[in-house]
């Protein structure tokens, strides 16, 4: 208190003495960098007041202090400098690149951080500036093609629908493949599945990564798993997603506006009838309004942002509206105390249609051929079918409401300069309302009731809870001893979700209402879960001669769905690193004028996954029937059940050519899943359900590979170049014993987990034709793997004298197969025969050819084009004016069916549940945005 | 000084979390809402709650062997459902899933009510001798789907194989055991039931007529929850076929359809699994086969005073299309003016106005037929089979009549040790004479409106033809 009360008075005097005594002049200056440049957005203070002010786009600057003052001169990325105005009216400063920059801090494990140089691991990154020029608001959509090695399929274009996001492969038949989200060391609410109690809307499911907040982000790091994520322990064996958030900039305010205009309109690139998109497509609008503060002082920093998003989609029937608010605070409570909080809330509103596997959807009614061949209908067939489409979409009435809270807590205490301390807690709670109306109305109009009828409404109503608690503390020591450095961090985690899910059903309603207490009858069901997973965990990273870093450490992982016979899981990891160009000999060689960078990096580690709460438990259930109770047998239990382990090897090497204009990253993994959670069968003599036990062993391994090229880097321009290409070797190993099972698609054509097979790997009944000419029948035929083993992203981003700037991401895969679902229902209905051999036809049912109905899931796509132009100051009353235009998934390549072999809409049905793909099936395309975008400050 | 008070604070905080603030800070307590073995066992009336889980469980049965079973036979036409992709073409596939759910099924059957009379009656201090005969009889209605359905099932998790002799020879044992605590009509007729498909005919006669005996005109069904489910898997596909499930009678049984149909929001139509109609249906054919005419026609006459008691439901089935609107399939007769193989009266026009079908039992006999009949020939049998093709038509039985038998599913015999793929328990049983036709059982002869209409087979001719194999009309 003594030394908060002595700051405040020392402040006091100064501003006393400074008002006394000022004698004021206009001191105006140029801030470059190390090699001359400009430098923009530099904030000037003076020093031990809060006036300030902020270099223009040509790294001017002009404020009125005082002969004496101190200008503090400070940019992200460079070193402070602080100079002294003397009796001239010309203070010009030249900042040098810190030394966090050129040592890329990496947040991910646990502890203090570490520089990238001593990680044995890849960490993929998006900067503030590349969230900030894409156009989605969603975290998949802002990852997927701007990451080297993640595979980020849509899976519909549907609103609040997620990705199936997986990197090196599929590791868990159990579930889903989607990373770990973490906002400032808290863990988020990532469901990418449809809740246990979700509504049944066909397959396009709302997911909770399209309401993961976005806004005022410093930097994203994608971590694929492996050792990398050993210390998370728990469930980041998919991979760890850390968004980091703003917490301000020392300076004067500074006042932004960001104003995006889209239009969003359907791709028909896909669709089998042009007519499908006549009756359902139809142009919307996207508007958005995003204003931000940023500043602070030595002491506090601060950053605001708030945005507000809406749009009426690319069809007749949805709409979305997003809010978003955040807040993030940076304070140096005391010499030794640091305090960094952030707070976002995100609120979220869309409406869904019908899609995929229901006979309810139109856009799978139409494709499927359930409408008949729409190519042969007559002009009044057609209007007569589109009244009725539009009979059916004015009643259609799925509405989902999230409302998401995530607040992060992180002290950072310096016990001396060698001894650190972090803690970090928080919490994530995110409410989900989903409602469906089927009124008498929509009934009617489908064709499911008889005209008339006006008391066979039902209304269902989800509620789910996802609240998560997250803390961790951990010390950090730092040392040397001679040439060798030491970094050692010991650490606790623990993090708790509860998942609260209510699903309410009223029937026999009237229309007109959605107030559940107005029908008839009701229903209600309940699904809880609850966990905890806690470990403590130890890294130490030894620096050798600052050109070789050795690490190792270990986690003890704990968690409460285990099985009452099991210890805790001991994780280990070890890794080495070694800049051989950071060698004085080499640098001092000539061939580091070409060959700049050279790094070997091996490493090994174990991470894990664990089962849903409660599968280790026997139980009954007791379900209501006819009005009274009902016993019967429920999980059959197992004490044995541990998480599934994957085990990591990966061999790694980053080259850099010509002064690292050239980069070069490649490696080489290999990853097993031991005790991997399958859930086979039961025989069906036991009358029991299926149980999870850790029976199974799923192999990865691969290949990534990465390139970054500056192409040209000139005063004036800079453009560069990236593409990326992986490879990755699936194989059910064994199944312990187990028979084939199936984990996903239909009962004639399905995704299986069966030994020597890809996990998911697609199964049906084969016809080929012999050299007799007959067809020979194959029963359980493999017919190719769900995943596609090759993919990749690549781009560009252009600069010209640091205005404008124009940059394309992209990507693709290739190597994999897919279902189109919508083909094998049409030829079930007798309007598409194609390809399909017409001795054939007929002859058996189509369930027994198809492999005609399977296809390569090859595509390549541009995700987005953009240009924008910095106006700088140029227009005078504003600040850094910005102009943008961006197109988001401008062109689709390599159409083999004629469906989309990204919409594997109807995937992951169950909570949290293994989304296998390699189905297309009734469900929109993601649809092509134009937008516009005007950002400026003041 | 700063430093004492830090330390001073920090032990205060850790004295605090290990004692008053304990449950606070305990982030490794979860709350568990399951229910274990505890929470029933022993636990007064759980006996009764567990019996009504028995009763919902074969509702569970029901919906999945009903339908395989009315798919498979003559009855309907699949034309666009997915509730089985082979069963309509007799196409019996160990890989088939709907085949491992109803395998399934009857095999949670019994291991529930062998539960039921091993661990939670003894144990329930309510427990009474009904409750147990109920226990009893459902685990022998395990065993009797399990012989009406496949030709050997195992009676223990990855036991050997039991042949559908032996599974009805089960069932009998536990029906006795049922009937010896608590005789109920319903547990007669189950064991009449086995004794007709074992062809034990003087055993049939005699628990046919103890089950009327007890009450002439019963009626055992299972009920479904349309609120809660189960609810009707069949009235489903029968009535709210939204626009993708279609499932189309035989035009000779379009009067039938849809048996089930809209009742209310909580309660599905039940599914009516013994009833005194199968009582006389069995002693009329027992009757023929010992050339006692008038006992056939005594019995069938009963048969039609039952009948005439059923509930008939009056039900707007305009949604009904023949066949629905979104189906490529070809057109089939709608209207009433359509004679099909000769009969007319047989089809309904769902188009002029509400329908009334029978909820229970329907037939196209009439008296007349009945006082026709003067000799215990094929042509009143064939009349006889007619009319239980009628009777318990979406109930399932069918498809026991016409001796088709389903295997043992890919996961059983992948799993089990005793089981292996080829034996014959793993091989469809479909008799000869119906394995000719199978691709023409649903087939019909109409062209859009025409006023005749043919089944490309009859079936009912075709069993009375082959009366004399095993497979069918036990009692010849």
């Amino acid at each position: 208190m003594r030394t908060k009360f002595s700051g405040i008075l020392t402040l006091f005097l100064a501003f006393i003495v400074q008002f006394t005594f000022a004698q004021e002049k206009t001191v105006s200056g140029t801030v470059t960098d190390d090699k001359g440049l400009p430098l923009p957005g530099v904030n000037v203070i003076i020093k031990n007041t809060a006036n300030g002010t902020q270099t223009d786009f040509d790294g001017n600057y002009s404020i009125t202090a005082n002969k004496g003052a101190v200008l503090s001169f400070s940019y992200v990325g460079f070193q402070v400098i602080d100079k002294v105005v003397g009796d001239g009216d010309t203070v010009n400063a030249q900042l040098a690149p810190s030394a966090a920059e050129l040592e890329e801090v990496v947040i991910t494990g646990q502890g203090s951080g570490i520089s990238r140089r001593k990680l044995s691991t890849t960490v993929d990154f998006l900067t503030a500036d590349e969230v900030d020029k894409l156009p989605s608001n969603q975290i998949d959509q802002l990852l997927q093609s701007t990451t080297p090695s993640a595979q980020i399929r849509l899976s519909s274009g549907q609103p609040g629908t997620a990705a199936i996001i997986r990197t090196r492969g599929a590791i868990s038949a159990s579930s889903s493949a989607t990373p770990v989200v973490i906002i400032d060391g808290v863990r988020v609410d990532n469901l990418n599945s449809n809740p246990q109690l979700g509504l049944a809307t066909g397959g396009a499911d709302v997911s909770a990564l399209a309401d993961i907040p976005v806004e005022s982000i410093e930097k994203i790091e994608y971590i694929k798993g492996g050792a990398a994520t050993t210390l998370y322990g728990a469930d980041a064996a998919n991979g760890v997603i850390q968004i980091i958030t703003k917490k301000g900039t020392s300076g004067k305010a500074r006042f932004s506006y960001e104003a995006r205009v889209g239009v969003i309109k359907a791709t028909d690139d896909y669709l089998w009838y042009e007519r499908t998109g006549e009756a359902l497509f139809k142009p919307g609008l996207s508007i958005e309004h995003k204003i931000g503060i940023n500043g602070g002082n030595e002491k506090v920093t601060y950053n605001f942002a708030g945005s507000l998003y809406a749009d009426d989609s690319f069809n007749l029937l949805n709409e979305q509206v997003r809010r978003n608010l955040s807040f993030g605070l940076g304070a140096q409570v005391n010499d030794k105390l640091r305090y960094q909080g952030s707070f976002s809330y995100v609120g979220f509103e869309s409406n869904l249609d019908y899609n995929a596997n229901t006979s309810l959807s139109r856009f799978s009614a139409f494709e499927g051929g359930g409408r008949g061949n729409l190519d042969e209908l007559t002009d009044a067939q057609w209007q007569a079918e589109l009244a009725r489409s539009n009979a059916i979409g004015e009643e259609v009435s799925i509405n989902n409401t999230v409302n998401r809270l995530t607040n992060s807590n992180k002290f950072i205490y310096d016990f001396t300069d060698n001894i650190q301390a972090n803690a970090t807690i928080g919490v994530d709670t995110r409410t989900q309302v989903q409602e469906e109306n089927q009124t008498n109305a929509f009934q009617i109009a489908t064709g499911s009731i008889a005209a008339g009828t006006a008391d066979q409404a039902v209304l269902n109503r989800l509620i789910r809870n996802a609240f998560t608690v997250t803390g961790d503390l951990n010390f950090t020591h730092r040392g040397r001893i001679d040439n060798f450095e030491f970094v050692t961090v010991l650490g606790g985690q623990f993090f708790r979700s509860t998942d609260r899910q209510y699903q309410t059903s009223g029937s026999g309603g009237v229309d007109g209402t959605n107030d559940l207490g107005l029908f008839p009858t009701q229903t209600t069901d309940d699904f809880f879960l609850e966990n905890a997973n806690y470990g403590i965990y130890f890294l130490e990273n030894i620096g050798i001669y600052d050109v070789a870093f050795l690490e190792f450490g270990a986690r003890l992982d704990q968690n409460t769905q285990a099985g009452d016979d099991t210890d805790p899981l001991l994780l280990p990891k070890i890794g080495i690193t070694y800049n051989i160009s950071d060698h004085d000999f080499y640098y001092d060689s000539g061939i580091s004028k070409v060959l700049s960078t050279v790094k070997l990096r091996a490493n090994y580690g174990e991470a894990t996954n664990f089962a849903q709460a409660f599968s280790e438990d026997r139980t009954f259930a007791l379900n209501p029937f006819l009005g009274g109770p009902s016993f019967t047998f429920n999980n059959p239990g197992n004490p044995d059940l541990v998480s599934e382990t994957v085990i990591t090897t990966e061999y790694g090497i980053e080259l850099g050519f010509f002064q690292d204009r050239i980069n070069l990253s490649g490696t080489r993994y290999v990853a097993t899943t031991e005790d991997a959670l399958f859930t086979p069968p039961a025989l069906p003599s036991s009358g029991q359900l299926d149980q999870i036990k850790n029976i199974g062993e799923i192999k990865n391994e691969g290949w990534e590979f990465a390139l970054s090229a500056d192409v040209i880097k000139t005063e004036k321009h800079a453009l560069n170049i990236n593409a990326s290409y992986n490879i990755n070797d699936n194989i059910v190993v064994s199944t312990g014993g187990a028979p084939a099972f199936n984990v996903g698609g239909f009962n004639v054509i399905g995704a299986w987990v069966e030994e020597g097979q890809s996990l998911g790997y697609l199964r049906g009944t084969s016809s080929v034709r012999q050299a007799d000419g007959t067809f020979a029948q194959t029963a359980n035929a493999a017919l190719g793997d769900t995943f596609a083993p090759n993919f990749g992203s690549f781009g560009f981003n252009y600069t010209w004298n640091n205005k404008l700037n124009i940059f394309m991401t992209g990507d693709y895969q290739f190597g994999g197969k897919i279902v189109d679902l919508s083909f094998l229902l049409r030829h079930l209905r007798g309007v598409d025969d194609t390809g399909i051999p017409a001795d054939l036809i007929g002859t058996t049912s189509p369930f027994n050819y198809v492999n005609f109905f399977t296809f390569d899931n090859d595509f390549i796509k541009i995700r987005n084009i953009g240009a924008s132009y910095s106006f700088g100051d140029a227009l005078g009353l504003f600040n850094d004016l910005k102009v943008g235009f961006t197109v988001t998934n401008p062109f689709n390549f390599g159409i083999d069916g004629q469906f989309d072999p990204e919409t594997t809409g109807s995937g992951i049905g169950n909570q949290n549940g293994f989304g296998s793909g390699g189905f297309a099936y009734g469900t929109e395309s993601a649809p092509r945005i134009y937008m516009t975008s005007l950002r400026f400050q003041f | 000084m700063k430093k004492i008070s830090i330390y001073i604070l920090a032990i205060g905080l850790l004295i605090g979390c290990t004692d008053n603030l304990k449950d606070a800070t305990d982030f490794t307590s979860v709350t568990n809402p399951n229910l274990d073995e505890a929470a029933i066992l022993g636990k007064e009336n759980s006996a009764t709650i567990w019996l009504t889980g028995l009763q919902r469980q074969t509702a569970n049965v029901l919906n999945e062997a009903v339908m395989l079973a009315e798919l498979g036979s003559d009855n309907y036409v699949n034309t666009q459902t997915f509730f089985d992709q082979f069963l309509d073409a007799l196409e019996i596939r160990t890989d088939d899933p709907e085949i491992e759910d109803v395998q399934f099924q009857i095999a949670r059957l019994r291991v529930m009510a062998k539960f039921g009379l091993e661990s939670v009656g003894p144990a329930d201090p309510a427990y009474d001798a009904a409750t147990e005969a109920s226990f009893n009889f459902f685990e022998g209605l395990s065993y009797l789907y399990a012989a009406m359905y496949f030709s050997a099932l195992p009676q223990e998790e990855g036991g050997a194989v039991v042949s559908d002799i032996d599974n009805y020879a089960s069932a009998i044992a536990s029906f006795d055991a049922a009937i010896a605590a608590d005789p109920q009509p319903q547990y007669h007729l189950a064991k009449a039931r086995a004794n007709y498909y074992l062809g034990n005919q003087a055993e049939a006669v005699a628990e046919a007529t103890a089950a009327i005996g007890l009450d002439d005109d019963f009626l055992f069904s299972i009920e479904f929850d349309e609120l809660n489910l189960p609810a009707n898997t069949f009235e489903s596909a029968l009535y709210e076929r939204a626009t993708f499930d279609d499932l189309q009678p035989l035009p000779t049984l379009d009067f039938l359809d849809p048996k089930y149909s809209f009742v209310d929001p909580n309660v599905d139509p039940s599914i009516h699994i013994f009833k005194a109609e199968e009582a006389y249906l069995i002693l009329a054919e027992a009757a023929l086969a010992d050339n006692n005419v008038a006992g056939a026609r005594t019995n069938l006459t009963s048969l039609l005073t039952v009948v005439g008691t059923r509930e008939v439901r009056e039900v707007d089935d305009s949604i009904e299309g023949r066949p629905d609107a979104s189906s490529a399939f070809a057109s089939r007769p709608k209207t009433a003016d359509v004679v099909v193989n000769g009969r007319p009266g047989l089809v309904l026009d769902r188009q002029a106005g509400d329908v009334m079908i029978p909820s229970v039992s329907g037939t196209s006999l009439v008296q007349g037929d009945v006082d026709a009949i003067t000799a215990a020939n094929d042509a009143a049998l064939i009349l006889l089979h007619r009319t239980r093709q009628e009777i318990f038509i979406a109930e399932g039985l069918r498809f026991a009549d016409m001796g088709v038998k389903l295997v043992v599913h890919q996961n059983e015999f992948n799993q089990n040790p005793n089981i292996s793929e080829g034996d014959p328990s793993t091989i469809a049983v479909i008799p000869s004479f119906i394995d000719a036709v199978k691709e023409d059982l649903d087939e019909i002869t109409y062209t859009e409106g025409a006023t005749t209409a043919s089944t490309t087979v009859d079936l009912n001719v075709l069993l009375v033809q082959n009366k004399t194999s095993s497979q069918v009309l036990p009692f010849h």
